[in-house]
């Protein structure tokens, strides 16, 4: 397989430079074993660039840009289209200035680019940067039409043309609660059903500590990331119009801001008692990437967090961690907090993933979009997602299961299966939507799937989705970044200031907020709407 | 004739001068052809010429913008602080040991001196964290656990910038002793043995033959400096900033990164790199020029 590979690779580059000194005298060598890559003659053999993730050193033998998924693509599609593959290494951390980078020279861009990121895909488009797709998807892409049912499709569009292919999620639940039940049990305590209920069961974890901390104790883990506290804030908004929704929403990045929402404010009253009661992290401000958090809760200080709904309960994650600590410890999801009308409403994501984009630039958009068909049908998505029937899974019920105790280099065969290779695909698709879940599940050390399903089945309550306007807002492209970092700056302001001076703190900071592009932002999407509605 | 002559005996020295005058030409001179995109409306996918022109319409926008304002503030009252607490740090230092007679104990105190300034910020950044942070922070852990209130060093804005300045002290001073070093080696021994012998004490010594004979250096790096009082390192104020001190911590540099590389408006961005770099100009003048008139010392 390997050997056979690199013939191909070396084979590949050969062919490209012969083709670039214009000779095609290519029928003569082709005779190895991967076959009739250019045999035929008549057809001129191309190079498909694609973007891939690079999020560190894979297992050996593989590297980031040669491993058994991309020679699946090059064996599967590649081969018998007459394409050859390239993969163009993109750092993970650094992916969109890297992008930009890219973008701007021009001839050296890869034919498939991908983010997450909407202002990113909203400037390519608009400074006319992208091919449009709506022809190329009619005429090559039915599978991949399937696959994005429904209005999928129309979170790639940009000003009502198909700059991008959005990738589908299988699973649009975010954030989950979780806490130290067996603390609770210590205290004699009920698993607070309600905000007031956990606003007095963090004031007994903070007078009577009994993870016996020596006074160390957190009640209430926090960061200034969004997952820590987001479900504290979306709860205290109030029911809202569907103007109010429209307009008072800011979307910043790529998620949607409450800042203007009726019970923002008292939102921000409530952390900023918390915080005074010294019921949160103290020094949240400083944690921008969670590393202090789950030391915290590693540790058996933490009683109390929020947090993206799977993220403590990977193998060697966050709660093995703790067990090892505190073997007694138990850290269980609940859902407590509750809005003005009783329901534990928060954020889900919207159904759409990465933007998959074509640079202008490119001139292989058919074989690119042929590849995003072919990465859609359902053989190929078990087949990159899962590996070998018999080898890396078996099907029970329908669900193909992973088999733990494949050998460790059958198991590196999948060490980057999932988005970064099947691109049109966030999570497991592998039927309906409750084999789907079962399926994610079944990711997770078997001591901690119980918990996991309650996590996703919390994660999916009472949810709402993000607001989707027809067109962009051009001011959100322009200041988010900016704002992101305003409204953070405004929660830890007003959750550090002495509580008489909360209202002046606030006042000040939203001032702050709205000349430094909010009120660009409320203007624009007020006018989009209005728009909207005369239509 | 006379000149081909000298060019010929000393064309090596000339030679010499090569690589760093195409380092000059490569990295300072060669980007300044983009600096045109702070007058166009920069698109990536046309690039710099292809760019429409723009005028002063992005000038105008910066300087409408209150984070602008806020930023530079920032950066001059950072910067000045630092020049009154970090400027004379090297020059104490550098004094201190020059006094030392032991050698080996001199060596060694100024490798270690000197190590600071080879930590890269972002280890500096988390070493910070752990020393001074509110809740488990060493030095209050210290102070609890002796029943003292926990100082925020970190999310005050004022004890913030003790900690900043504090930090600069700490990872330049030493490094910066190496110049003083230098010319304090140039000063005539037996000035100090005639002084001496006149009965003058160390501090007299130091008052009268150190410090004139570091007159010099002293002034080009002062003039340095202030030309520097509107540039403002990326690394230091964005990583021992936080979210809770943006009010002083947000700088030009912290500003540019976040318009220019994180939203992409590449025009805004090179708008204030371009004031910036016309500021310093008329700041580093302004001290040659000022310094010229008052102690006859100058750079240019």
């Amino acid at each position: 397989m390997a050997a056979s590979k690199k013939k191909w690779g070396k084979l590949g580059k050969l062919t490209l430079a012969m083709l670039m000194v214009g000779t095609v005298v290519l029928s003569g060598c082709s005779s190895s074993e991967s076959g009739g890559e250019s045999g035929s003659g008549d057809e001129k053999q191309v190079t498909l660039k694609v973007e891939i993730f690079d999020r560190g050193t894979p297992p050996s033998p593989y590297t980031v840009t040669d491993n058994y998924l991309t020679r699946y693509i090059q064996d599967n599609f590649g081969t018998p289209n007459n394409i050859n593959m390239e993969f163009v290494p993109i750092p993970r951390s650094e992916e969109i200035k890297k992008l930009n980078v890219l973008m701007a020279s021009g001839g050296d861009v890869p034919d498939i680019v991908f983010t997450y990121d909407t202002p990113t895909f909203n400037r390519y488009a608009e400074q006319g940067g992208l091919t449009e797709l709506t022809d190329l998807i009619n005429e090559h892409g039915p599978d991949l039409k399937k696959f994005l049912d429904g209005d999928a499709l129309s979170y790639g569009q940009y000003k009502g043309e198909q700059f991008a292919v959005p990738s589908k999620r299988a699973f649009l639940g975010k954030y989950s609660s979780f806490i130290r039940t067996d603390w609770l049990e210590k205290l004699g305590m009920d698993v607070p059903q309600t905000t007031d209920e956990l606003y007095e069961v963090l004031k007994a974890f903070k007078e009577k500590d009994p993870g016996e901390t020596g006074g160390k104790v957190i009640p209430f883990g926090m960061t200034i990331e969004p997952a820590q506290y987001d479900p504290l804030i979306w709860s205290f908004i109030e029911p809202t119009t569907e103007e109010q929704k429209y307009t008072l929403t800011q979307k910043l990045g790529s998620n949607d801001y409450p800042t203007l929402l009726p019970g923002f404010k008292e939102a921000l009253q409530f952390m900023n008692k918390l915080y005074n009661e010294g019921l949160i992290s103290r020094d949240f401000s400083l944690d921008e990437d969670k590393k202090q958090l789950y030391q915290d809760v590693q540790n058996g200080l933490t009683g109390f967090l929020t947090e993206d709904y799977p993220n403590l309960y990977y193998d060697e994650g966050t709660y093995d961690n703790l067990l090892k600590n505190k073997p007694e410890a138990k850290l269980e999801p609940i859902d407590p907090f509750t809005n003005s009308e009783g329901k534990r409403a928060k954020p889900q994501y919207a159904p759409n993933g990465m933007y998959i984009m074509i640079p202008k630039s490119s001139e292989r958009s058919v074989e690119a979009i042929k590849y995003l068909n072919w990465l859609s049908k359902p053989e190929v998505l078990l087949a990159m997602q899962n590996g070998v029937e018999g080898e890396n899974y078996k099907m029970v019920d329908g669900i193909p299961m992973a088999i733990e105790d494949a050998p460790q280099e059958i198991k590196d065969r999948l060490h980057n299966a999932g988005a970064d290779t099947s691109i049109i695909a966030n999570g497991n698709f592998v039927g309906t939507e409750e084999q789907n879940r079962e399926k994610m599940t079944s990711n997770f050390p078997e001591r901690f799937q119980d918990l996991h399903r309650k996590a996703m089945e919390i994660s999916m309550t009472d949810t709402f989705l993000p607001i989707n306007f027809d067109r962009p807002i051009e001011a959100e492209g322009k200041y988010g970044t900016n704002l992101q970092s305003k409204y953070e700056e405004m929660i830890v302001k007003t959750a550090m200031a002495k509580p008489a001076d909360f209202d002046k703190t606030f006042e000040s900071a939203m001032k702050d907020y709205m000349v430094s592009g909010g009120q660009a932002i409320l203007d624009e999407r007020t006018e989009a709407y209005n728009e909207m509605k005369s239509k | 004739m006379r000149g081909t002559v000298y060019l010929r005996r000393y064309w090596q020295l000339y030679a010499l001068l090569v690589l760093p005058l195409a380092y000059f030409i490569i990295f300072k001179y060669g980007p300044m052809w983009g600096v045109q995109i702070a007058f166009k409306d920069f698109n990536f996918f046309q690039g710099i010429g292809g760019s429409e022109w723009i005028g002063l319409e992005a000038f105008r926008e910066v300087f409408q913008t209150q984070d602008f304002y806020r930023t530079l503030r920032n950066t001059l009252m950072l910067n000045s602080l630092d020049l009154i607490v970090s400027f004379p740090a090297p020059l104490i230092l550098a004094i201190m040991l020059h006094e030392l007679r032991l050698a080996w104990f001199k060596r060694l105190s100024q490798t270690i001196l000197y190590i600071p300034h080879f930590i890269s910020w972002v280890i500096i950044g988390g070493i910070v964290y752990q020393v001074f942070g509110t809740q488990s922070g060493m030095i209050n852990n210290v102070l609890m656990s002796l029943g003292f209130d926990s100082v925020p060093f970190l999310t005050e804005k004022n004890s913030w910038l003790i900690t900043y300045l504090a930090t600069g002290v700490w990872q330049s001073a030493g490094w910066g002793t190496i110049l003083y070093l230098a010319a304090l080696t140039g000063i005539n021994k037996e000035l100090y043995e005639a002084a001496e012998v006149d009965g003058a004490g160390r501090f007299k010594r130091i008052w009268f033959i150190t410090l004139p004979g570091l007159k010099t250096t002293i002034v080009t790096l002062l003039i340095i400096s202030l030309g520097n009082m509107i540039a403002i390192g990326f690394e230091r104020p964005f990583v021992i900033g936080n979210k809770a001190v943006l009010e002083y911590a947000d700088v030009l540099s912290t500003y540019v990164y976040r318009t220019g590389l994180e939203s992409g408006q590449y025009t805004m961005a090179t708008v204030v790199g371009l004031f910036q770099a016309i500021v310093g100009l008329v700041f580093i003048l302004g001290a040659n020029y000022a310094s010229k008139k008052l102690t006859d010392e100058s750079i240019i």
